[in-house]
């Protein structure tokens, strides 16, 4: 399968930002974990990270043309916010995965709205950096529609 | 490494997974359900306990009660985590009470519960009290809780 793991704004923080919520690995450290999990069942992971709205749109369209199987989507901070990337993931046909590091239900309110929920197939938080390991693991037991 | 014990709870509804057959899982049963998670249990080291109730009263003593017995849980609520019918404060307050300590919570759910809103999704009042979320997933997103947790117990 051919993977995309695209992270949001304030991602390449990690290790540093926020440590007691985040974590101490950085996203260096999990890109690396990522790609190497995605290999023990052949699969391609392509690991990216913006602080730009625009540039995770183009992402998600790029994904449409290049008919990538899978999107995780970490869209931090957007993930409250973006339409956009909300009507990006709707175009996109392939498997998506809405991921988050911590639970936002368990934090401030204005991170309990999410506008990527509704556009994704399922929707996986609070379980830490090991979650996208985890999610990356489980890919081949989905179903899912390979190109 | 000891063996660690997990409690799973299913809620009101989830007797009949009949209900699913419109998500694309309709040859789910609880019973099925419940193998699955014992393998990957098994498979883990780990003791199950799988527990369904359509009562409220029952669903919330087995909260409180079954957790004394285990080191991590994982719930879905069903419709309860969205129902005003329930006493949601109460259930939280259960959830994030003491005889839980600092064991961890996973709510999880077979489908995208977020689906049915248009484009703007609600906050899932149960998961407040959780520190694990995960939905749309169908029996696995029980495996990826079962997984996560093993992997939380094992490096604490």
């Amino acid at each position: 399968m051919n993977i995309y793991v695209i992270n949001g704004p304030n991602i390449n923080l990690l290790g540093t930002r926020e440590p007691e919520i985040y974590g101490s690995e950085t996203l260096g450290d999990i890109e690396k974990k990522c790609i190497e999990q995605g290999l023990k069942d052949s699969h391609s992971v392509k690991f990216m990270q913006s602080n730009y709205e625009g540039e995770i749109v183009e992402w998600i369209q790029h994904a449409i043309i290049q008919k990538v199987d899978v999107i995780i989507i970490n869209a931090a901070a957007y993930t409250h916010t973006s339409i956009a990337i909300h009507d990006a993931l709707k175009s996109y046909s392939g498997y998506k995965i809405e991921l988050h590091i911590s639970n936002p239900h368990l934090r401030e309110s204005f991170r309990h709205v999410s506008f990527i929920s509704s556009a994704v197939d399922a929707v996986v938080a609070g379980l830490g950096a090991d979650g996208y390991c985890h999610v990356i693991d489980l890919l081949s037991d989905l179903p899912i529609k390979i190109n | 490494m000891n063996n660690n014990k997990l409690l799973i709870i299913n809620g009101p509804g989830l007797s009949d997974l009949s209900n699913f057959n419109d998500y694309g899982y309709e040859h789910l049963t609880l019973e099925k359900l419940q193998k699955k998670c014992l393998e990957t249990c098994k498979s883990l080291g780990m003791e199950l306990d799988f527990f369904q109730t359509d009562d409220q009263a029952t669903l919330t003593k087995k909260i409180v009660e079954g957790i004394k017995e285990c080191d991590a849980l994982i719930i879905n609520p069903v419709g309860y985590s969205h129902e005003s019918t329930f006493d949601l404060d109460a259930y939280a307050s259960n959830i994030k009470s003491d005889t839980l300590k600092n064991k961890p919570v996973i709510e999880v759910h077979i489908t995208n519960i977020f689906h049915d809103n248009v484009g703007i999704s609600e906050p899932v009042i149960v998961s407040k009290s959780g520190v694990g979320f995960i939905c749309g997933l169908g029996v696995h997103s029980y495996e990826l809780a079962i997984r996560s947790i093993h992997e939380k117990l094992n490096h604490n």
